[in-house]
């Protein structure tokens, strides 16, 4: 696949405002085909601290297990919305996400990002689509996500049947968490994730939601952080998005270990069957 | 029972780099500073997942909702969860004390094995409400009826919003530690030439260990630092001495900012275990831990200077263990100011003092001043209040090492509220 590299990041708001205003007539079958690259990332601690508060990892000089997806976002949004793309960005539904740490990575690595679009495939309830991106360090591969995209749809014949999550670990939580208000708008800021659905009930509303719901790469970072202090070290994740967070409300989260293997789930603390993620660490 | 006391291994320590205040950690809490250390420490003995008996550490500068600051940040850590784990608070001698008390309880066989350190942050500081807005919150939360309620808000006045920040003031004197010292400096006419010297050697000494790899297994980098930032390894007496005095009054004033700690931020920890838990985890001890002494004076009346007391502790110590000053092959006398080393080692010297004051028959006498703080100390790393003790321990514990079975070592720190604590470590 053809690799364009990139000078900088590229502007969030442009790309995101490009993908709202070309969304309409995308119809096409097949993804386009070229990866965006930046690289010699350097990280600015400050942001790392941020991200590190805002999700409750350690503060520190160890990249969380899910800092790199939010450095590679503004390419996601960018492949997203070019207009070889088949799918309209606004109403795409992350519904899974993997990734793997090969090594701890730091502060002090200037990363080279990689991210291209794959597996265009039919789904159960429209069509799916993986974001990969892959971080080196100098030239070697540190860590990979594949974040899966649902555009709705009619069932297609075809759908492939997608990895199955484990159920959500049952009995009392490990954690009880208030999910406040503004959080959407704090994640906002720290992902540059400015999707409407995230900032205010009233946008969120427009959208189609009751209210704000929380950024899903959130949840499954702050149910990560609740559960493990060392998943910073090599390890895969895999995370499962169930029904969205409403904001504000209050989240359980509970966990259980398979084998080497740790299964944690978030779920809603009024109502226990309404399941917000389940998520495995390994 | 098996009650007969053993030996107390140091094993090593870590830290982070100091910080100065406002600086690289501004927006680190202890919690995240300590968490940090324990990781480090962990990571440098293979601790993740090894079960270690308790950690123990304190902070001079505490946020009311840190009241397990030790606890919380083992759980954060990669120590095991079941790693026990309690505060413990002696201002400056926090981490000594901490030290003692793990080396102790380990002598005593209530420990196998143990982590003793301390973290403080003058930038993430506790800011706490205005004391009179505190008492009308607190009146009415007391009343029972609304009207009474409202009689106890009425009491709020709108300059009670301006928020009460702590301040390096002894709360019975009204004098900031440098104004204590200012007088003892004084009193024992201590030049700035001999401060400025001390300031300079501790900065020439610290950057003189970076060079030569000293550190590399002592300290771990945070938040972007690999050295402490208030080290200035190209400082000279030119340069102290263009420094205004910001302690004393008038002529006599000779305490600079040069002479004299910084605010800083940071954590140490110190792993030690006994002889058997070192051998079952392959980890080879770099000194024994062999006493410790506290010592309090009573600085509040005038009678004896606020950073005096370590001067007492150590004829103490050194009497329980049949030793003389002169048998050490390292001194590590923090610096709290350069003015309280030389006072230290002024007041040791002098006849009369040792008398009067120490109701000795001849003075402790003279050291060689080639073994004092020889990789530095507070005035170049900085002080974090409690953390220096486990920068202290785990550097001399390291020296010691280096010169070989036998050697030894004597600390002294001075702590706010007229407090001191000495120590004495043999090489391994």
């Amino acid at each position: 696949m053809p690799v364009t590299t990139l000078t900088s990041a590229p502007s969030l708001a442009r790309v995101l405002a490009r993908a709202v205003l070309t969304a309409y007539g995308r119809t096409g079958t097949t993804l386009p085909d070229r990866s965006l690259r930046l690289e010699s990332l350097r990280i600015d601690r400050a942001h790392l601290l941020a991200y590190q508060r805002l999700c409750a990892f350690a503060v520190g000089d160890v990249l969380p297990h899910t800092y790199p997806h939010v450095l590679g976002f503004p390419l996601q949004a960018s492949v997203m919305s070019d207009r070889a793309f088949p799918m309209a960005l606004p109403g795409l539904v992350h519904i899974a996400n993997t990734i793997t740490v090969h090594r701890r990575l730091t502060a002090d690595d200037a990363v080279d990002i990689t991210v291209g679009a794959r597996d265009l495939r039919p789904h159960a309830s429209g069509r799916a689509v993986d974001l990969v991106t892959e971080v080196e360090v100098a030239g070697e591969r540190v860590w990979e996500g594949r974040s899966t995209y649902l555009s709705r749809g009619p069932a297609h014949p075809d759908a492939v049947e997608e990895a199955a999550a484990p159920p959500l670990p049952a009995g009392d939580p490990v954690a009880v968490l208030r999910v406040p208000n503004d959080l959407g708008r704090r994640y906002a800021a720290v992902s540059g994730d400015v999707n409407p659905i995230h900032l205010h009930p009233l946008t969120a509303r427009a959208m189609g939601f009751p209210r704000a719901i929380a950024h899903g790469m959130w949840t499954g970072a702050r149910t990560m952080a609740a559960v493990s202090n060392r998943s910073g070290d090599a390890s895969t994740s895999r995370i499962w998005f169930r029904k969205p967070v409403l904001l504000p409300s209050s989240v359980e989260i509970t966990r259980a270990a398979v084998g080497d293997t740790l299964v944690a789930g978030m779920r809603s603390r009024r109502r226990p069957h309404l399941e917000h993620l389940v998520l495995t660490l390994g | 029972m098996a009650s007969t006391p053993r030996r107390a291994a140091i094993l090593g320590g870590n830290r982070i780099p100091f910080a100065r205040q406002n600086g690289a950690y501004a927006q680190a809490s202890n919690q995240d500073m300590l968490t940090a250390t324990l990781d480090g420490l962990a990571a440098r003995f293979g601790l993740a997942g090894e079960h270690v008996d308790e950690v123990v550490a304190g902070a001079v500068l505490k946020h009311s909702r840190d009241f397990n600051l030790t606890r919380e940040a083992v759980l954060g850590s990669a120590l095991v969860p079941t790693t026990a784990a309690y505060d413990l608070q002696q201002a400056c001698g926090t981490g000594l004390e901490a030290t003692i008390l793990v080396a102790n309880k380990i002598a005593l066989r209530q420990l196998d094995a143990g982590i003793a350190g301390g973290v403080d942050s003058s930038s993430d500081a506790p800011i706490a409400l205005d004391e009179g807005f505190r008492q009308t919150l607190l009146a009415a939360n007391r009343a029972k009826t609304p009207a009474a309620r409202a009689r106890a808000l009425a009491r709020f006045r709108p300059r009670q919003l301006l928020p009460s920040i702590p301040q390096n003031l002894e709360p019975r004197t009204g004098l900031s530690m440098g104004d204590h010292m200012a007088i003892t400096t004084a009193r024992w006419a201590i030049t700035r030439e001999a401060q400025d010297e001390l300031a300079a050697a501790s900065h020439h000494n610290l950057a003189a260990a970076y060079d030569r790899g000293f550190l590399d297994d002592l300290v771990t980098p945070y938040l972007g630092l690999t050295r402490d930032a208030n080290l200035r390894p190209g400082t000279s007496l030119d340069k102290l001495a263009m420094l205004k005095p910001v302690f004393g009054r008038g002529e006599g004033a000779t305490m600079t900012a040069g002479n004299s700690t910084p605010l800083t931020d940071g954590a140490s920890a110190v792993l030690l275990a006994s002889e058997d838990w070192a051998a079952a985890h392959g980890l080879a001890p770099l000194a024994f831990f062999v006493d410790g002494q506290d010592a309090a004076v009573d600085y509040v009346s005038g009678d004896e200077g606020l950073l005096m007391a370590p001067v007492y502790a150590v004829p103490r110590l050194l009497a329980r263990q049949g030793l003389t000053l002169q048998d050490f092959d390292y001194y590590e006398i923090h610096e709290a100011f350069a003015s309280t080393v030389l006072v230290t080692l002024k007041a040791w010297e002098d006849t009369e003092f040792c008398a009067t004051r120490l109701g000795l028959d001849a003075p402790l006498g003279s050291i060689d001043r080639a073994r004092l703080n020889v990789n530095g100390s507070s005035l170049a790393a900085g002080h974090p209040f409690a953390a220096t003790g486990g920068r202290i321990v785990a550097s001399l514990a390291k020296m010691l090492h280096e010169r070989g079975p036998g050697s030894r070592g004597l600390i002294s720190i001075c702590a706010a509220g007229g407090q001191g604590v000495v120590a004495i470590l043999e090489g391994a």
